[in-house]
């Protein structure tokens, strides 16, 4: 290094040095919060054992919920999925299905299927949103449950401002369409909801899991595999890492940022005061729930966000690197947008553990991460290019880096294990741990990439989801 | 020295580094043993159960239908190894409860004779004195479900626990063995009682099927007001127009605005029901 001045060489000494703290401070935090998820896993399953679910489905007293599911050219699966939502174990339901204004023949599958008729349904647009064309009933009584909106296309968020509009329980439950769902999920979503001890329970979550070649029968998940494809492979591995050691932490911390669009429950009266879902960004899920605490916080409403670690949701992961690619910087697009929109809680210590402590964390590690790693491997191949690295300890470091990412991947397995045991096959569990060791090398340089990618397109200022293709469920009969 | 001067120093980052990645790795491959060890174990506990249960079926069949008095079942040389063995015990208490629960009337009193004969009671009475709750919870389901009244008064007693699920396990078993005196007590509970809980108390009474109600307007007098939410509700789910008087006397001097609103929806909805009979 002798053509570098003394200042340089300093300057390279504290770079280096606080990568090293940043790295380590990650890999505590994970460390930590996957202690704290182990813990409170186990104290949900212990008292889990004894709750018997049948007193909601018996109950006149449950919660009403209303479950609000956007639809957007669903038309190949849209029938067995409404079908599978209406017959979920609970009684006081009722399905709005938003058609957020498909190109394809959804509507008029609904309306054959269903037997659906035009209704003049009043209700108060609380929220603006685009024109609604129609609200559908069906004749048929079998279907009394279910309500179908037809409006002019407007996005996710505004279809689901729609359904927020038009709910009549005090309870809204916002899911994808083209999810399975645990027969038992709306039990088990609305029971925090009658737990809250002085605190108003304002939203509940629970997990997300990947459905990829998993055998799916009447709209049902009926057997658990792995897939073979080793990125939506990887994803479960991924799924079980963030579920099971993250976000179970923060629900016991209380300091729950997100909510998986995919399922979650909430007060409709808060969600309605706090604007409803925000139609300017793509991560509207994680922009609602930040807003409804930041709303409880600055109006002094006791309040708690709860989280169920049961898998009560299935979805599909992306199986090819385009259309993962496009999921991702979407997300990474949504947790800048919402970073942005709420930089006032940032280090603020008003909102406490959510100001002090989440918001950051999300700042740090989601949304700098892959920027501090990008940096991290240009300084690293310019080191290269100038002959500086010392290749004896950057090896070191390299497999410290490496060795900590499969531990982490072993520990949500050995998690999975003594939890919820939704691999039991051998084969399977093999195909995971042979995951988390290709996790590190090929599906975490995606990742970082794909979230480079929504950085570029939040400073090109794209809008919108894009097109996300899926290739629907495998059926084995 | 220094942290910065430790820093500059860097004989600490090769230690540092090999120890973590021998750390990372090793704990890695003592997680990986226990899962395969708990997954051998769970093979080798189902194929015990299933060997257990068949052995079980048969100890049941001559207990339940031929009229076998448990005397010559415990000194029958094919039962007499099993009945000493710990885990075929828990499979046959398991066993011997979940048939009660499909069953009625002699063949229940037979398999409750059988729980008692067996000592599988004094395994469940011995579970309500564990420091775990989870285990007291376990004990209480059993003797409710084996109807053993002579606990109730332990289970009262647990049900005044702090701890939310134990608190409604023994709730429920109270309710199971004692009809509306295993919650009369309640009148005088000083913490609020949240709407799960009372949900689960509203269901034991239907489950359990307590014809007699008597009792249940005491709690209307509670100054505890989610016990007087609770007893509103009880009556309207339980459809006890009997205790009409009691919820008018409440509209005429209720706590507060939200229990008065609640106790006119009662009287109105058992008019109604009242009415129509």
């Amino acid at each position: 290094m002798s053509f570098f001045n003394s200042e340089t060489i300093w300057f390279l000494d504290v770079y280096i040095l606080l990568i090293l703290g940043y790295a380590i401070l990650i890999m505590s935090s994970y460390l930590i919060l996957a202690y704290l998820s182990t813990k409170a896993l186990r104290s949900y399953l212990k008292k889990n054992s004894f709750v018997d679910y049948e007193v909601l489905l018996t109950s006149e007293f449950a919660p009403k919920l209303s479950l609000i599911a956007p639809a957007y050219n669903e038309g190949f699966t849209i029938e067995e999925n409404v079908k599978s939502l209406l017959s979920l174990n609970y009684n006081n339901y009722e399905v709005i299905v938003v058609n957020d204004g498909s190109k394809d023949n959804s509507m008029e599958i609904l309306i054959n299927t269903y037997n659906l008729v035009l209704k003049e349904l009043r209700f108060d647009s609380k929220i603006e949103t685009k024109k609604v064309r129609g609200i559908y009933i069906s004749k048929n009584t079998a279907f009394k449950k279910l309500i179908v909106v037809d409006k002019e296309n407007g996005g996710k968020a505004d279809a689901l401002n729609v359904g927020l509009n038009i709910a009549q329980n005090p309870y809204v439950v916002c899911i994808d369409v083209d999810c399975i769902l645990d027969k038992d999920s709306l039990l088990k979503l609305a029971k925090p909801f009658l737990e809250s001890h002085g605190k108003r329970i304002i939203a509940t979550g629970g997990v997300v899991r990947i459905a990829n070649q998993c055998v799916i029968r009447n709209g049902r998940l009926v057997e658990v595999n792995i897939p073979d494809v080793m990125l939506p492979r990887i994803q479960v591995l991924e799924y079980l890492r963030a579920f099971l050691l993250g976000r179970m932490a923060w629900g016991r911390l209380d300091g729950l940022l997100l909510i998986s669009g995919a399922f979650g429950a909430f007060d409709k009266e808060i969600a309605l005061l706090s604007g409803g879902y925000n139609t300017k960004t793509v991560g509207e899920d994680m922009e609602l729930v930040v807003r409804m605490r930041r709303y409880m916080v600055e109006n002094k409403l006791p309040y708690s966000v709860s989280y169920i670690p049961d898998p009560l949701c299935w979805t599909e992961a992306p199986e090819d690197f385009k259309i993962f690619k496009k999921q991702r910087s979407r997300w990474m697009r949504g947790t800048i947008e919402t970073l942005a929109i709420h930089k006032k809680m940032f280090l603020n210590p008003k909102y406490k553990l959510l100001g002090l402590i989440s918001i950051p964390y999300w700042t740090f590690f989601e949304f700098l991460a892959p920027a501090i790693e990008f940096t991290g491997l240009i300084i690293t191949l310019l080191f290269m290019l100038f002959g500086f690295i010392h290749w004896h300890f950057f090896l070191l470091l390299v497999l410290f880096v490496y060795t900590f990412a499969v531990f982490f991947s072993v520990i949500a397995l050995f998690s999975e294990e003594f939890t919820y045991h939704k691999y039991p096959k051998q084969t399977d569990f093999f195909k995971l741990l042979l995951a988390a060791f290709i996790e590190p090398i090929y599906f975490h340089p995606l990742t970082v990439y794909a979230a480079l990618v929504g950085y570029k397109e939040k400073i090109m200022g794209t809008k919108g989801w894009g097109e996300m293709t899926r290739k629907g469920f495998t059926k084995k009969e | 020295m220094s942290i910065w001067e430790q820093y500059k120093n860097s004989d600490w980052a090769e230690p540092f580094l090999m120890g973590s990645v021998f750390l990372f790795a090793g704990i890695s491959v003592v997680l990986y043993l226990l899962i395969i060890k708990s997954r051998n174990r769970k093979i080798k506990q189902e194929k015990l159960r299933n060997e257990y249960e068949q052995i079980i079926v048969e100890l049941m069949y001559s207990v339940v239908f031929m009229d076998a008095p448990f005397s010559s079942v415990k000194d029958d040389p094919n039962y007499v190894m099993f009945l000493k063995n710990a885990y075929f015990r828990e499979v046959l208490s398991e066993s011997v409860i979940n048939l009660h629960k499909n069953y009625d009337g002699v063949y229940a009193l037979k398999l409750e004779q059988f729980y008692k004969e067996s000592e599988l009671i004094k395994s469940s009475l011995k579970k309500l004195k564990s420091h775990k709750w989870e285990v007291k919870c376990k004990g209480i389901t059993e003797l409710a479900e084996m109807n053993i009244t002579d606990a109730s008064e332990k289970m009262i007693s647990i049900s005044k626990s702090k701890n939310k699920v134990l608190k409604i396990t023994a709730i429920n078993a109270s309710i199971r063995l004692e009809g509306v005196k295993g919650i009369i007590h309640l009148t005088e509970h000083a913490y609020p009682i949240d709407d799960w809980t009372q949900l689960n108390i509203i269901n034991a009474f239907k489950k359990h099927d307590i014809g007699d109600t008597q009792g249940v307007e005491y709690l209307l007098e509670s100054k505890n007001t989610t016990v007087v939410a609770l007893a509103l509700k009880l009556i309207k789910e339980l459809k006890l127009t009997q205790k009409l008087h009691h919820v008018k006397l409440l509209t005429e001097r209720a706590p507060n605005t939200l229990i008065q609103y609640e106790a006119q929806s009662v009287l109105k909805a058992l008019t109604v029901n009242l009415t129509n009979e």
